[in-house]
């Protein structure tokens, strides 16, 4: 794995054009983004909203793998406990709340996170992975068993809930509001995870990847500081989840399984580690590359094999994703 | 001298008591039943041959170690085993034999995440670089040690002499009663040398310190008391001027 470099930590002064800058940029792409269902066709509508959320997915992987240094293989879990917590709520609430939803969501992400947190944090690098690798897939097969409650390998169809808060609004979703629903929580994500990493929280979290022992010996409990990482990375994951099973109506095991995690780790590598940005772009790019392949071949496609060797092209000449590349481009 | 007992009127406890410390690696005893106490204030030099177990006496008093047995007691608690993070809340700071710094971050981010550790630490959601108290502290444990010029350099670019005092400045950060420093001017050159010891004699006016050194004129003129470690085991423990003259110290350390 290549060390970003600490993601802009040093500067105290001279700060102040590099962050209007910042969010001019935010600005524009955000205005793009909300005109985006007036100009896209319908698919490429879903399509676009999909990788917002899958850029949500991508962006809570980053705060562990670019972050603190820790590959979880967990993220499955987090976003098929987001999308099965949606679902219950949402078939069991009548009329369907979205909120509740949202918050059934992020407590099934946010208790299955604090689970695997608590056993896999005590461990270091690979054997991290590995453990959440196996709670992964723990997970996945009680989903796919436990038919009663989860629906098996069906999984759960429901439909989509109302946006309502109560005396002020109440509409049905269509797919305008629907992208900027999403939209503005992905958003509301990316801030928040931003100011997170530049927290003094999140410096601790840098140091850990850096340098654990040296982090541990002045003064911090380091094992504290990276189950409280999996817990909020696991809550964005979940919310990417519930959105996801808000969008398409449904809960399904194949989501669970730990491909999506793998997914999501290779969203990040193409776009660049340690960013929040760098993720989304990659989870666009993957999703693009993916589509591009299946409309050129055709469906049955063996799409992974030749994105695998894209990724394995990338990892040698972009070591630092695209978002690294692009941002060397721009120094230039 | 520099006597706390003058200061405080009374008695004074020792800062830091070991009792029967022992550790063992394998069939390897790298400590055996050291016995000795520091009082507040002492600059205590522990001196020795290579492999004589001074690191890993300093592992065990940060807590990087778990003793085989024996007793850490610091300001009237007992310490054993405790793990690093604890031991370091609890005012026992340490720099490092091999330099052992955030190499990728700069090195105001260094020092400035060593002061964090006791102040706004869980804080998640306002900027790091607008706590003022934080930017106080770093750039006060900078000028200490005197890289505050270099502080928006990244810590690797730091010249090998420059990164040793850095990992003081760290340890400062943190604000620390006891202060462990494990030959800090390893691989410095005369005039760095120099310079690091001096900076250790102006710290010393309100911290007490444990330091490894090996240039004995040095240490002679810098220490109020000296404990020598020999295959693990402590051989002698005086004052400067009894070291010196002590005849087993002589034999098995100085003359060689
Ligand atoms: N983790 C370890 N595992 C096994 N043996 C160790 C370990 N750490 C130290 N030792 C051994 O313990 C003995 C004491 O080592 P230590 O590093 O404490 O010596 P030292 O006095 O600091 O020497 P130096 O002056 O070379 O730094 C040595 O024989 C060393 O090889
Ligand atoms: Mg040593």
């Amino acid at each position: 794995m290549t060390l970003a470099s600490l993601d802009r930590i040093s500067p105290r002064k001279g700060r102040l054009s590099h962050t209007t800058v910042f969010w001019m940029v935010f600005a524009v792409i955000m205005a793009l983004l909300v005109i985006a269902p007036f100009v896209l066709p319908v698919f490429w509508l879903k399509f676009l909203t999909e990788i917002l959320i899958w850029g949500l997915l991508a962006m809570s992987s980053d705060l562990l793998l670019g972050y603190t240094g820790l590959i979880s293989f967990g993220h499955s879990v987090f976003f098929g406990l987001g999308m099965y917590g949606a679902a219950g709520a949402l078939l069991h609430s009548h009329p369907a709340n979205l909120w509740l939803a949202i918050l059934c969501g992020l407590a099934g992400a946010g208790g299955a996170a604090l689970f695997v947190a608590y056993f896999s944090t005590r461990l270091r690098d690979v054997y991290f992975a590995i453990t959440t690798l196996i709670f992964a897939q723990i997970f996945y097969v009680i989903i796919f068993t436990w038919t009663s409650v989860t629906g098996g390998e069906n999984g759960l169809i429901f439909s989509r809930p109302h946006f309502a808060i109560p005396f002020l609004v109440d509409f049905k979703f269509d797919r305008y509001t629907m992208h900027w629903f999403v939209l503005a929580l992905v958003a509301g994500s990316y801030v928040l995870l931003r100011r997170i990493t530049r927290s003094p929280f999140g410096m601790v979290l840098q140091s850990i990847r850096e340098n654990e022992a040296r982090t541990r010996a002045i003064g911090y409990p380091v094992d504290r500081y990276k189950i409280v990482a999996v817990m909020l990375s696991g809550l964005f994951a979940g919310l990417a989840g519930v959105l996801y099973a808000v969008q398409n109506e449904f809960a399904a095991p194949d989501f669970v399984f730990f491909i999506t995690s793998g997914d999501t780790i290779i969203f990040n590598v193409m776009g660049g580690i340690g960013t929040l940005v760098g993720p989304i772009v990659g989870a666009g790019f993957f999703q693009l590359l993916r589509e591009l392949l299946s409309r050129l071949f055709g469906d049955q496609f063996p799409y992974l094999i030749p994105v695998g060797m894209v990724f394995i092209v990338m990892i040698i000449f972009l070591p630092q994703g695209l978002m690294g590349w692009a941002r060397r481009w721009l120094n230039q | 001298m520099r006597s706390p007992a003058d200061r405080r009127g009374a008695a004074p406890a020792p800062i830091l008591q070991i009792e029967g410390l022992t550790v063992r690696f394998g069939g390897l005893t790298a400590l055996n039943d050291v016995n000795f106490s520091v009082m507040p204030g002492e600059v205590r030099a522990i001196i020795g041959p290579n492999g004589a177990g001074k690191s890993t006496f300093f592992n065990c008093v940060t807590g990087v170690l778990r003793p085989t047995s024996g007793r850490i007691v610091f300001d009237g608690k007992n310490i054993t085993g405790r793990p690093s993070n604890e031991v370091s809340q609890r005012g026992i700071a340490r720099s490092y034999q091999i330099t052992n710094i955030l190499p990728n971050a700069t090195v105001f981010e260094n020092v400035r995440v060593a002061a964090q550790s006791r102040r706004h630490a869980w804080s998640m959601l306002r900027d790091r670089g607008s706590f003022n108290d934080l930017n106080e502290k770093a750039e006060s444990a900078l000028n200490q040690v005197g890289l505050l010029p270099k502080a928006q350099e990244l810590a690797a670019n730091l010249s090998h002499g420059e990164q040793r005092n850095l990992e003081i400045g760290i340890a400062l950060a943190t604000e620390p009663k006891l202060l462990c420093l494990d030959e800090p001017t390893a691989g410095m050159s005369a005039a760095e040398t120099h310079d690091t010891i001096e900076l250790v004699r102006r710290i010393a006016s309100n911290l007490t310190i444990l330091i490894v050194e090996h240039d004995m004129p040095l240490v002679m003129e810098l220490a109020t008391r000296i404990t020598v470690f020999h295959y693990g085991e402590v051989l002698a423990d005086g004052s400067p001027a009894e070291i010196r003259d002590n005849s087993r110290v002589q034999e098995v350390y100085l003359k060689t």
